[in-house]
C-alpha cells in the first residue's frame, strides 16, 4: 500500500506540470495572448508614449520573452527547489532577486554602429555602509538607479524601433512589420544597411541615444549585481550546492491585473468559498443518501416517486433564475425582505459580540456568527438544491442492486432485521459508487460558483478566476490551476485508498 | 455486547465539538475586545500628545481664511509675472442652507465594480478614483459649477507666459488627516519620490507626466513646477494631482506601497476609518471613510461614507431599495422602469444629467487598410453617408430608453469649449444615398445591394466587443439600417481582451466602441492626430486630416483660453465634417439616491458627496408629506 502511494505521488508531479503547462499553452494561444489587459495602457496619452509604457510594463512582467521562457520562469518560481543565486527577503517579506540581464540593442553590426565602451567598475565594495539598516538603504538607491537606467534604455530602444518603422517605410516594405505594426528586427537585418534611405539619420540618431543609455544601464546594473552579492539583506532559503542550487519556499507570484500577489488574493477569497461549501455539501451529503436508501428500501413507493420527481425538479432549475428570484421575491424589502440581499456581514456586525446578546451600546442583536449564517442562507440554498438529484439516484440505484444480491436473500432468510440488513449489508456495499462521486465534489469545494457569487455579492473564488480569465491574468490563473490540479489529483488518490478500505476485495498489493 | 458506535456516540461528539468551538469563539472575542481597547488607547495617546504639544487642529486653518490680511503676501512670486490668486475652495452648494440640515449620519454607496485597490495613483480603476478623490485633495480642480480649473491645496499660482514654468503658492495652515502640516516639501516629495520614483508602480500616472523637468521647492508654502515642453495642459494635468503626505508614505518601501490596498492618507475631508499598514482594508470588505476632523476647509455634514459592491444589477437594485445603500448607479431599463412606478418619487431622488465625466459611444470606421484591402470609408463622403443613414435618435429610444442624448463630437457638452452651433447629423437616408452615388456606390444590377465601378459590393465586417445584449441590439439595429439602404454588414463579436490587438492592428472594417471623459478638455491628440496612427497609437480610425493636425496643434500650444477657445471650435468643425467616427450618444450619470439624503445637487462635474448630509427622521418625513 505505501508502495503504492509513493507511486501514485510521484506520477503527481509530471501530471501537474502538464496541466499547467496546456493551460498555459492554450492561454497564450487565445485571441489577446498573455496580459493582454497588462499591456493595454491606459489613460491619455501620446502614442509614443504609450508605445514606451507598453515596452516598460512588458519587461516588467517578462510579457515579451518567448511562451515557453515565460512558463519555465513560473514552475522555477513555483518550484521549492531552485537554480542559480539565492533569493534575497526583506524586512517587509519582499523577495529580492538577482538584477535581471540588460538585453542587448539590436541591430548592432547591420548598421555598422559603434556601442560606446561599458564603464569599468568602481574598484571596492559597492556598499560603503557599514550598519545593516544603512546598506540596505544604500542598496535601495542603487536599485533605484539602475532600474530609471534600465526603463530609460527601454524608451530609447522603443524609440530606435519607431525610428526603424519610418525606415522600412520610406524603404517601401510594409512587410518588416508585424499584424501591429511594429518592426520585425530579424526581417530588417536580413537586408543590407541603406545610408540613403530618408530615415536613415533618424535611425542613426536613435541608435546613438539607445547605444548611450545602454552603456550607462549596463553599468550601473553591475552595480547593482555588486551590491546584491554583497548580501544587504538576509537570503532565502537553504543552499544546496552554493551559487547554483538552493531550496526555498514556493512564490506564486504577483497578479498583474490587480499588481497584488497571488497568495494574498487566493487567502482573501478562498475563506469564503470554503464557508459557503463546507455548509451546503454537507447538507447535500445529509438529505440525498438517507432519502436515497429510504427510497431505495421502499422503491416503488410514494415517497421514492415524489422525492426523485422534486429533486430533478429541483436540478432542472438553472441556478441564475432561482438566484435572481431569490434576490427579488425573499430578499427584497419590495416584497418579502426576510433575508439580506448583499454581502456576508450587516454592516455594523463588526461590532457586535459573537453570539446574540446585548451590545455595548445598549441595544440586543443577533450576533456577528447568527448574522453571516443568515446572510449565506439564500447563495446556500442556491447551491445546494440541484445537488440532491444526482447523488440520491446515485445511491438508490447502488443499493438496489445489492437488494437483489444473493447474501441479501441468504441475510433475510436467517433472520437479519431488515434495519440491519439496509444499513449494515446493503449500504456498505454501496459505497464504492458513492466514494467515486466523493472524489469529483470535493475539488468543487475549492473552485467558486461564479453565478452566485455574483448575484449575491459574495466575493469568493469564482469572481477572481473570472476576473483572472477576462484580464489574461498569468500568474493567477496558473496558480488556480495548478491548485485545482493538485486537490483533483489528491482526490483520486484519496479515492483509491477509500476503496481498499470500503471493499476488502480490491488491493494494491 | 460490542462498543458499536451508536447514535447516542454521534450525539455525545456532536456536544462535544460544539462545546469546542464555543470555547474557540469566545477566546476570538476576548481577542477582538483586546485589539479594540489598544486601539482606543492609542487614539487616547494620540490625542494627549496633540494637546501637550498646544496643537489644536482645524481652528487656525479656518481662521486664516476669515481674518484674510488685507495686502496679500506676493514675496514668492516672480517679479513681473501677474500672479493669479484662487478663491478659496468650499463647497459648491452649501449644506447648511438647504432644508432639512442635519449632522452626522453615514451614506452608503454601492459600487457596480470591486476596486482592486486604493492606493493613489497606483489604482488605476474609475471606483478606486472614486474613493481615493473623497480622501486625497490635489493643488487644483475643476469647479463643480463652471468647470473653470481653480485652487483646492493651492492659494494662488503664476504661469510662465512661455508655458514652461508654474509657481504655486499653498493655503496657510493646510494639515494632512493626522494632523500633520501640509508643506511644499510634500508636493516635491508626491513628484519626485512617489510619482517618478522608478521602483513604484505608478508609472500610467508618470508617462502622463513627463513634460515635467523639475520640482523646486521655493519655501515651505510655494513649489514652483519646470516643464520642458510649452502645452496647454500642463497646468491642469501637474495640478489636477493628489498630494500626498511624506511623513506617512516614506515611512514605506516601494515595495509595500506597490502590493498594498488599502494605504490611503491624504487632506481631503474624509480619511480611512482603519489606517493601519499591518491590517489594511482588503477587495470583498465594506470600505468606510470616517470625516477628517481636523479638515482645513469647511466641516463636511456627513460623519461617514460606506461603499459597498454589489456586481449584479438586479441585486443592486434589491439592495438599494432594501436600504443596504442610499446611492446606487441604475441601468437604463431599471431607471425608466422605477421612475415610472407610483410612489418612486416620495421616497427617491432620480437623478440623470451631463457631466464632464460623461463619455460618448461611436462607430468608428476604418480609413485605411484591413488585411490589405482598403476599406469603402477612405472616402468621406462615405463616412457621412453611413451617417445620415443611421436614425440615432430612434437608437437612442429603442435601445436606451431614450436615456442620454445625441453626440455630435468628441467633445463633452458640459464643457467651456463646446461648439453648441454644431448640430448632430440628421437622418437623412435620401442624401446618404446620394453621396454614396456621388462615391461610386451605386446598385448596378439591381439586386438591391450596392456596388462599384469595378463590381464589388458594399460589404464590411463590423466588430461588437463584449457580449453583453446591449451591444447585441446595438448591432443588430445597425445592420438592419444599412441593408434598407443597400449596404452588407456583417456581425462579428469579440472577446474584449482581443480586441487592443484588433485595434493595434487595424485589423477591422468598422467597430462600436465608447471613449470616457475625465475633464472639459481633454488631450485630442491621442485619439485624432494623424501622429497617433503610427505605433499602434489610439488614432485606430487611421484618419489624417492636415487641417485637424494643425487645429490638434493649436489647442495643445495655445495657454490663452479664448485663443485656445478658437481652435476648439475649428476642430469640432472639422470632425463635424469629415465624420472619422459616427457619433451616438453621450451617456449621461443616473443615479438613484434616497430622499433622506440633502443636498444631492447635479454638478457639471458630477457629485459631490462631501456635500451631502442625512436629514434626521422627523424632517425627511416633512417634506414627503408636504
Amino acid at each position: 500500500m505505501v508502495n503504492y502511494i509513493a507511486r501514485r505521488l510521484l506520477f503527481m508531479l509530471p501530471t501537474v506540470i502538464g496541466i499547467t503547462f496546456v493551460v498555459f499553452l492554450l492561454l497564450a494561444l487565445s485571441p489577446g495572448g498573455i496580459g493582454a489587459a497588462a499591456s493595454a495602457a491606459g489613460g491619455q496619452q501620446d502614442a509614443s508614449k504609450a508605445a514606451i509604457l507598453e515596452a516598460y510594463l512588458q519587461d516588467r512582467y517578462g510579457l515579451n520573452d518567448p511562451v515557453l521562457v515565460q512558463y519555465v520562469r513560473w514552475l522555477h518560481r513555483l518550484s521549492p527547489v531552485k537554480f542559480g543565486t539565492r533569493d534575497q527577503i526583506t524586512p517587509a517579506g519582499e523577495r529580492l532577486q538577482a538584477p535581471k540581464e540588460i538585453p542587448d540593442p539590436p541591430l548592432v553590426t547591420w548598421g555598422g554602429f559603434t556601442l560606446p565602451q561599458v564603464p569599468a567598475e568602481a574598484v571596492g565594495p559597492a556598499l560603503k555602509a557599514a550598519v545593516e539598516d544603512e546598506r540596505q538603504r544604500e542598496y535601495r538607491r542603487i536599485s533605484n538607479d539602475a532600474l530609471s537606467a534600465r526603463s530609460r534604455y527601454l524608451g530609447a530602444k522603443r524609440e530606435f524601433e519607431s525610428a526603424l518603422v519610418e525606415y522600412a517605410r520610406a524603404a517601401d516594405r510594409e512587410d518588416w512589420l508585424d499584424a501591429k505594426g511594429k518592426i520585425v528586427i530579424e526581417r530588417v537585418g536580413d537586408a543590407p544597411a541603406d545610408r540613403a534611405n530618408t530615415a536613415w539619420p533618424a535611425v542613426e540618431a536613435a541608435f546613438g541615444k539607445m547605444a548611450s543609455t545602454w552603456s550607462e544601464a549596463m553599468a550601473k546594473r553591475a552595480v547593482l549585481a555588486k551590491a546584491f552579492a554583497e548580501l544587504p539583506f538576509p537570503e532565502a532559503g537553504l543552499p544546496v550546492i552554493p551559487g547554483t542550487l538552493w531550496v526555498g519556499t514556493p512564490d506564486l507570484g504577483t497578479a498583474f491585473s490587480k499588481s497584488r500577489p497571488v497568495g494574498d488574493l487566493i487567502t482573501d477569497a478562498l475563506p469564503v468559498t470554503l464557508l459557503l461549501n463546507l455548509i451546503a455539501f454537507p447538507i447535500i451529503y445529509l438529505v440525498a443518501i438517507p432519502s436515497g436508501i429510504l427510497a431505495s428500501a421502499r422503491a416503488g413507493s410514494w415517497f421514492d416517486k415524489f422525492s426523485g420527481a422534486t429533486y430533478v425538479a429541483l436540478w432542472s432549475v438553472p441556478t441564475v433564475w432561482a438566484g435572481v428570484l431569490a434576490v427579488g421575491y425573499l430578499a427584497s424589502d419590495e416584497y418579502l425582505g426576510w433575508f439580506p440581499v448583499s454581502g456576508l456581514h450587516d454592516r455594523a456586525a463588526d461590532a457586535w459580540t459573537f453570539l446574540p446578546g446585548v451590545q455595548a451600546d445598549g441595544s440586543w442583536q443577533i450576533g456577528w456568527i447568527t448574522d453571516v449564517l443568515w446572510h449565506i442562507v439564500l447563495p446556500v440554498a442556491c447551491l445546494v438544491y440541484g445537488g440532491f438529484a444526482v447523488l440520491s439516484k446515485q445511491t438508490r440505484a447502488a443499493m438496489l442492486d445489492n437488494f437483489n444480491a444473493d447474501y441479501v436473500r441468504t441475510a433475510k432468510a436467517k433472520g437479519v432485521a431488515r434495519r440491519d440488513v439496509v444499513i449494515h449489508h446493503v449500504f456498505r456495499n454501496s459505497l464504492l459508487p458513492l466514494i467515486t462521486m466523493f472524489v469529483t465534489v470535493f475539488p468543487a469545494t475549492l473552485a467558486g460558483s461564479v453565478v452566485i457569487e455574483r448575484i449575491f455579492s459574495v466575493p469568493g473564488m469564482g469572481s477572481l478566476i473570472l476576473d483572472a480569465i477576462s484580464q489574461r491574468d498569468r500568474e493567477l490563473i496558473l496558480a488556480n490551476t495548478f491548485m485545482i490540479a493538485c486537490v483533483n489529483l489528491t482526490a483520486l488518490l484519496l479515492a483509491d485508498i477509500l476503496y481498499a478500505v470500503a471493499d476488502p476485495r480490491v488491493s494494491y498489493e | 455486547m460490542n462498543n458499536r458506535f451508536g447514535f447516542k456516540d454521534f450525539i455525545q461528539i456532536v456536544l462535544l465539538g460544539a462545546v469546542l468551538v464555543l470555547v474557540w469563539m469566545s477566546m476570538l472575542q476576548r481577542d477582538r475586545e483586546w485589539v479594540l481597547q489598544r486601539d482606543i488607547l492609542d487614539k487616547l495617546g494620540a490625542v494627549e500628545k496633540k494637546l501637550a504639544s498646544g496643537m489644536v487642529a482645524a481652528a487656525p486653518a479656518r481662521e486664516g481664511g476669515s481674518t484674510r490680511p488685507a495686502v496679500r503676501d506676493e514675496s514668492w512670486a516672480r517679479a513681473g509675472v501677474p500672479i493669479e490668486w484662487q478663491e478659496p475652495w468650499g463647497f459648491a452648494s452649501d449644506p447648511a442652507s438647504q432644508p432639512g440640515f442635519s449632522e452626522g449620519g453615514e451614506f452608503t454607496e454601492i459600487f457596480e465594480g470591486q476596486p482592486p485597490k486604493i492606493t493613489p495613483n497606483i489604482a488605476s480603476d474609475v471606483y478606486g478614483r472614486r474613493v481615493i478623490d473623497r480622501v486625497c485633495d490635489s493643488l487644483g480642480a475643476y469647479d463643480p459649477r463652471t468647470l473653470r480649473f481653480r485652487g483646492v491645496l493651492a492659494a494662488a499660482w503664476q504661469q510662465d507666459p512661455a508655458g514652461m514654468w508654474i509657481r504655486v503658492r499653498l493655503h496657510e495652515g493646510l494639515r494632512f488627516s493626522d494632523g500633520e502640516p501640509l508643506t511644499a516639501e510634500d508636493v516635491r516629495w508626491t513628484f519626485d519620490d512617489y510619482i517618478f520614483n522608478p521602483s513604484m508602480e505608478t508609472e500610467r500616472v508618470r508617462a502622463t507626466l513627463d513634460q515635467i523637468e523639475d520640482v523646486k521647492v521655493i519655501d515651505p508654502l510655494t513649489v514652483e513646477f519646470v516643464f520642458n515642453k510649452s502645452l496647454s495642459f500642463n497646468l491642469t494635468y501637474t495640478l489636477g494631482n493628489y498630494v500626498l503626505p511624506k511623513h506617512f508614505y516614506s515611512k514605506l518601501q516601494a515595495s509595500q506601497i506597490n502590493s498594498a490596498t488599502g494605504l490611503l492618507m491624504g487632506s481631503g475631508p474624509f480619511k480611512l476609518e482603519r489606517l493601519d499598514p499591518e491590517n489594511q482594508w482588503a477587495p470583498g470588505q465594506d470600505l468606510v471613510l470616517v470625516r477628517n476632523e481636523s479638515y482645513w476647509g469647511p466641516r463636511p455634514p456627513l460623519e461617514r461614507l460606506r461603499f459597498k459592491v454589489v456586481a449584479d444589477s438586479t441585486s443592486r437594485l434589491a439592495a438599494y431599495q432594501s436600504n443596504e445603500g442610499d446611492m446606487i448607479t441604475p441601468t437604463s431599463p431599471q431607471f425608466v422602469k422605477k421612475t415610472k412606478e407610483p410612489g418612486w418619487d416620495g421616497k427617491n431622488q432620480s437623478l440623470r444629467w451631463v457631466n464632464m465625466r460623461s463619455g460618448y459611444s461611436f462607430i468608428c470606421w476604418n480609413q485605411g487598410k484591413n488585411a490589405g484591402r482598403q476599406t469603402p470609408f477612405a472616402d468621406k463622403r462615405v463616412r457621412q453617408a453611413m451617417t445620415l443613414c443611421l436614425d440615432r435618435e430612434r437608437m437612442l429610444k429603442d435601445i436606451w430608453e431614450g436615456v442620454g442624448v445625441l453626440s455630435q463630437g468628441p467633445v463633452n457638452p458640459e464643457s467651456p469649449v463646446f461648439a453648441s452651433e454644431i448640430k448632430p447629423w440628421a437622418f437623412d437616408p435620401e442624401r446618404g444615398k446620394a453621396l454614396l452615388a456621388e462615391a461610386g456606390w451605386k446598385d448596378r444590377n439591381g439586386d438591391g445591394i450596392l456596388e462599384n465601378e469595378k463590381g464589388d459590393v458594399f460589404e464590411f465586417e463590423f466588430i461588437r466587443p463584449g457580449s453583453d445584449e446591449i451591444s447585441e441590439r446595438i448591432s443588430t439595429f445597425i445592420k438592419d439600417h444599412y441593408a434598407r439602404v443597400g449596404i452588407v454588414m456583417k456581425v462579428k463579436p469579440i472577446d474584449w481582451a482581443a480586441m487592443s490587438d484588433i485595434l493595434k492592428a487595424r485589423s477591422y472594417d468598422a467597430l462600436t466602441m465608447a471613449w470616457a471623459a475625465s475633464a472639459p478638455e481633454s488631450d485630442p491628440r491621442q485619439i485624432f492626430h494623424s501622429e497617433s496612427i503610427k505605433e499602434g497609437g489610439d488614432n485606430f480610425a487611421q484618419w489624417s486630416s492636415p487641417a485637424a493636425d494643425k487645429a490638434i496643434d493649436g489647442i495643445r500650444l495655445t495657454i490663452d483660453f479664448e485663443k485656445r477657445r478658437q481652435a476648439w471650435q475649428e476642430f469640432q468643425a472639422i470632425i463635424h465634417d469629415e465624420q472619422p467616427y459616427t457619433f451616438i450618444r453621450v451617456a449621461p450619470w443616473a443615479r438613484f439616491v434616497k430622499k433622506e439624503i440633502g443636498n444631492v445637487q447635479m454638478h457639471k462635474s458630477g457629485l459631490e458627496p462631501w456635500e451631502f448630509f442625512r436629514a434626521a427622521p422627523a424632517a425627511a418625513a416633512a417634506p414627503s408629506a408636504g
